[in-house]
Order: structure tokens, then C-alpha cells, then sequence
């Protein structure tokens, strides 16, 4: 039952639905297994695997290393690199209004309804995925064992030492990374396949979502006392955190 | 005469199921048409759809965690007391001395977290799979909203306990908060209701993460489920059309649904009319 539908913006698709099925019982079944699947799979988790309780709150003691919930980590990981503006608000604002900008960018109906859309659509995402790991692993390396002098490390420190002025390093090359990484990949993947709009978006939401993982688990798995970078195992319980109830 | 149709066959079960099981197509159309919940979903779907690998039942799973962090969170509620002075020691008292008061505090935790996890990776599949596309544009921006009132909620939840994972958590996130330029100071009391995190910050948070925020979650799930059925139910393959095909004027998805309902319905309908639904 394909349709040929005419849109406003004159874009000619075929829409093809396929054959339909009676969502009772075909749907419904699937819904209800896959909610007991998971109730079963939380009740399991509840059983075994406690909630953390650590000490009563102490305005006193400031735990170290003292860190966000793990969906924030990323953020939190931005905020040793850049003016706490930028990570804090800027950054997670602009990341939230080009996501939903994302439908009004692309708007060819062409490739709905199809995992990556185009064949070349699965390439891309993996190039995009490996590209921004190894540009945001490589900067936060570089950002934390660069030298700057008098035992001091990083980017911003060794700008300053050089005499720029502390904005320079904290939101000025921050900036310049930020749109080169994303602009980069997209020229990239603009060339070497030839992208049309939807896989240029698909290089970009990649971009963000591997920014998002790598920065989480740095933050989450990596970052142990004083923030700095450590291995899983070494990071143990932050100092001025005791006892789990 | 068996149990089931003991149970059954009565006036008062009839009142409530009034066609019986669905084992007829014209009762499989009329059960999602009369039921409240199941009406949520068109009468049929596109077989394509319903493979688990397209979909991965990731929206439907992240209303699920809401379901039942609704159900553990308001039996939270009833141990929980929002006060400084209190709060942390009642979570020890749900811990120790309320019947299942460990297992739901631990799985409004663990839902918790599966449903931030579960929304991020529905965005992604949605994104994927191209179904943001027109006529899903709105739908879309709904959606993005629906991930940052997830975060607010999970948010606003971590400070209740008032340990020092809370406390501290909420200190870096109103520090960030309080970063923003120009308004930043106002920000940081209004997420605190004072200058440092106290009873008033508490009860703040409390209060947007058992009534208001969950209030906003439940309007603005019924507008995406709404919008879902508007667009066009679930996205299916688009593909560019070669110049030369006939062209056929497209339904408005509302109509289109309604039409094939009354169509299903018909052929052994009789006397009654099946309701279109919008």
C-alpha cells in the first residue's frame, strides 16, 4: 500500500508502510512482555544492589573528589577545561536548542522510518563516533600533562604563562575547539562520501553523543582525588564520605 | 460451566469489557477503540514496526519507569519527611524498619536511573532511524523538552536524602548553575530559595520533584503521545519517489486513522457505529 505523496515543498516521496497487523494482540503482547521483562530485571537489581547512603549532609566536610550525579559528569568534566560558564550553561543550553533545531535543519522526508537512512549512513556514524573520541580523549590528556611551567599543567596555565589574559584560554580556544571538532567532521564526511544534508546531521548528533559518553566516563570512571585523572580501581570512596548505610 | 465463564458471563463484567475477548478482528478493533489505555495506539500498525530491533520499545519502556517511580515514589512519600533535621534519618528508617521500605527506595533509585538512560537512548533511536523528520518536527522539540524534565526530576530526587553525596552534588550543580552571565546570581537563590543549600533549598526541591515537575512530565507525555498519533503513528520507510508516478493527494494522519478504524469496524458492524476518536 505505498503511497506517492506531494508536499508542500514539492519533495515527491513513496511512503510505504507495508502490511498492518491488529495491534491487539500483536502489539500488546510485545508491550506487556517487555514491561515484565523489565519489572522483573528492577526488582531483581532492587533486591540485590542497595541504594547508596553515605553520611548525614556536613556543610563542614567537603568530600574530595565531590561530583554530580553521573548524567552531569560530562559537564562536570567540561568545567575543568573552560570557564564554569561555558560548561555549566552555555555549553548544555546550546547542545539542547541545536538538538531541537536538528528537524528544522533537515527536512527532507527522505529516509524516515530506516536505521541511518542511507547506506552510507552506518559508516559515517562510526567514522564520526572514532574521530570525536580521539579528539576529546586527546584533549583532555593534553589539557592535564602539558606542562606550564613551575609544575603546573595544561592549556589555559600555559597561555597565561606566555601572557595572554585568562580568558584566552578559558573561553576563547575552549570556543575554537568546540567548533572546529564538529565543523572539521562535517567537511570531512562532506568529502569523502559525498554527504547530503541527513548525513552531515548524522556526523554531527554522532559528534555529541560520543562527546557525551567519553566525557561521562572520564568523569564517572577516571576522575579520582582533586580531579585528576586516575585508573577505575584507584579511584575508591571520596575522602569525607564515609560509611554506606 | 468453566470458571472464566463464570467470571465472564455477568452483567457486571460486561459492563466493563462490554464485547468479550477479542478473538473476532471486529472485537480487536472495538477493545482499542473502547479502552482508555489501549486507544492511546492506532487500530493496526505496519508489521515493519513491530520488530523489537526498530524501535527497542524504548518509549514505551521510559513511560513504564515513570509508572513505577510514580507507585515507589509516592510509597516513599508516606516515610519520607523533607525537613533538615529529619530527612536523612528517615531514610534510614525506610532502610531499616519499613516492610519493603529498602526494596522500593532501592528500585525508585535504579528506575530512576534506567529511565535517564532509557530517554537518551530513545532520542537516539528516534534520531537514528530519521523519525524526527516532517511531519514530526514539533514532536521532536517535545521530546528534547521530555529530556530535560527528565533531568530536572533525577535531579531534584538526589538531594532528598541529605547525605553527603546529595549535598555536595547539589553544591556543584548550583555552582553551575550560578555561572550563568549576568542573571547567574539570581539563578543560585532561586535553586537554593536562600544563599547557601538549607531547609529552604530542600523543601524547594522537594516539592518540584514530587508534585510539579511529575505534574509537567504527565502533560507533556499525553502531547507526545497525542502528536505520535497525529503525525502519522510510527515512522515507516520513506523513499524518494521516481518523477514519473502518479501523484495521490495525502491523507491528514488524523483522517487516515479514523477511517480505517470505521473501515475495520464495518464489515460485521450492524447496528452500532464505532466512535472515530478525535
Amino acid at each position: 500500500m505505498a503511497r506517492v505523496l506531494q508536499h508542500e515543498e514539492e519533495e515527491r516521496v513513496i511512503e510505504d508502510p507495508g502490511e498492518r497487523v491488529h495491534v491487539w494482540p500483536h502489539l500488546v503482547s510485545i508491550e506487556l512482555v517487555g514491561a515484565l521483562i523489565y519489572l522483573l530485571a528492577l526488582s531483581l537489581m532492587a533486591i540485590l544492589i542497595r541504594a547508596p547512603l553515605v553520611d548525614l549532609a556536613n556543610p563542614e566536610v567537603t568530600p574530595n573528589p565531590a561530583k554530580a550525579p553521573w548524567y552531569f559528569l560530562g559537564l562536570q568534566e567540561l568545567l575543568l577545561h573552560m570557564h564554569p560558564a561555558l560548561a555549566g550553561v552555555i555549553v548544555p543550553g546550546a547542545v539542547l536548542i541545536l538538538l531541537a533545531a536538528i528537524p528544522y535543519i533537515d527536512r527532507s522526508r527522505v529516509g524516515t522510518g530506516i536505521w541511518f537512512s542511507t547506506p552510507k549512513g552506518l559508516p559515517i556514524t562510526k567514522f564520526s563516533a572514532v574521530y570525536t573520541a580521539v579528539w576529546v580523549i586527546g584533549l583532555v590528556l593534553l589539557d592535564e600533562f602539558l606542562p606550564a611551567g613551575e609544575g603546573a599543567h595544561g592549556i589555559s596555565p600555559l597561555l597565561e604563562l606566555y601572557g595572554f589574559p585568562p580568558a584566552v584560554g578559558d573561553i576563547f580556544v575552549p570556543l575554537v575547539f568546540m567548533t572546529f571538532i564538529p565543523w572539521s567532521l562535517a567537511v570531512i564526511v562532506k568529502r569523502r562520501w559525498n554527504a547530503n544534508t541527513r548525513e552531515i546531521i548524522i556526523a554531527l548528533y554522532t559528534f555529541f553523543l560520543a562527546s557525551f559518553v567519553v566525557l561521562t566516563v572520564i568523569g564517572t570512571a577516571f576522575r579520582g582525588h582533586s580531579m585528576q585523572l586516575v585508573w577505575p580501581w584507584e579511584i575508591g570512596t571520596p575522602e569525607g564520605v564515609m560509611g554506606h548505610y | 460451566m468453566g470458571l472464566w465463564q463464570k467470571l465472564t458471563n455477568n452483567r457486571f463484567f460486561k459492563s466493563i469489557y462490554r464485547e468479550g475477548y477479542p478473538d473476532t478482528d471486529r472485537k480487536r478493533v472495538m477493545v482499542v477503540i473502547n479502552s482508555l489505555a489501549l486507544h492511546l495506539h492506532p487500530v493496526r500498525v505496519p508489521k515493519k514496526a513491530l520488530r523489537v530491533s526498530y524501535t527497542w520499545g524504548l518509549g514505551g519502556l521510559s513511560v513504564w519507569m515513570f509508572v513505577i517511580l510514580t507507585i515507589t515514589g509516592v510509597f516513599l512519600m508516606f516515610y519520607y519527611i523533607p525537613s533538615v533535621k529529619d530527612a536523612w534519618w528517615s531514610i534510614i528508617n525506610i532502610n531499616t524498619s519499613v516492610y519493603f521500605g529498602s526494596f522500593m527506595r532501592n528500585m525508585h533509585r535504579w528506575a530512576a536511573h534506567a529511565m535517564v538512560i532509557l530517554v537518551l537512548l530513545h532520542m537516539t533511536r528516534v534520531f537514528y532511524t530519521g523519525s524526527y523528520k516532517p511531519p514530526r518536527e514539533f514532536n521532536w522539540v517535545l521530546g528534547v523538552v521530555l529530556l530535560t524534565v527528565t533531568f530536572l526530576l533525577s535531579f531534584t530526587g538526589y538531594l532528598l536524602p541529605w547525605d553527603q553525596l546529595a549535598y555536595w552534588a547539589i553544591t556543584v550543580g548550583a555552582q553551575m548553575g550560578g555561572s550563568t552571565p549576568i542573571i547567574g546570581k539570581q539563578i543560585n537563590v532561586a535553586l537554593l530559595g536562600g544563599h547557601q543549600i538549607g531547609q529552604p533549598t530542600l523543601i524547594r526541591w522537594y516539592t518540584l520533584h514530587v508534585i510539579f515537575l511529575p505534574l509537567i512530565m504527565i502533560v507533556l507525555v499525553s502531547m507526545h503521545f497525542w502528536r505520535v498519533r497525529k503525525d502519522g503513528n510510527i515512522s515507516t520507510p520513506v523513499y524518494a519517489a521516481p518523477p514519473e508516478e502518479e501523484e495521490v493527494q495525502e491523507l491528514p494522519a488524523a483522517r487516515a486513522d479514523a477511517q480505517e478504524e470505521a473501515e475495520a469496524a464495518a464489515p460485521e458492524g450492524g447496528d452500532e457505529e464505532p466512535e472515530p476518536e478525535s
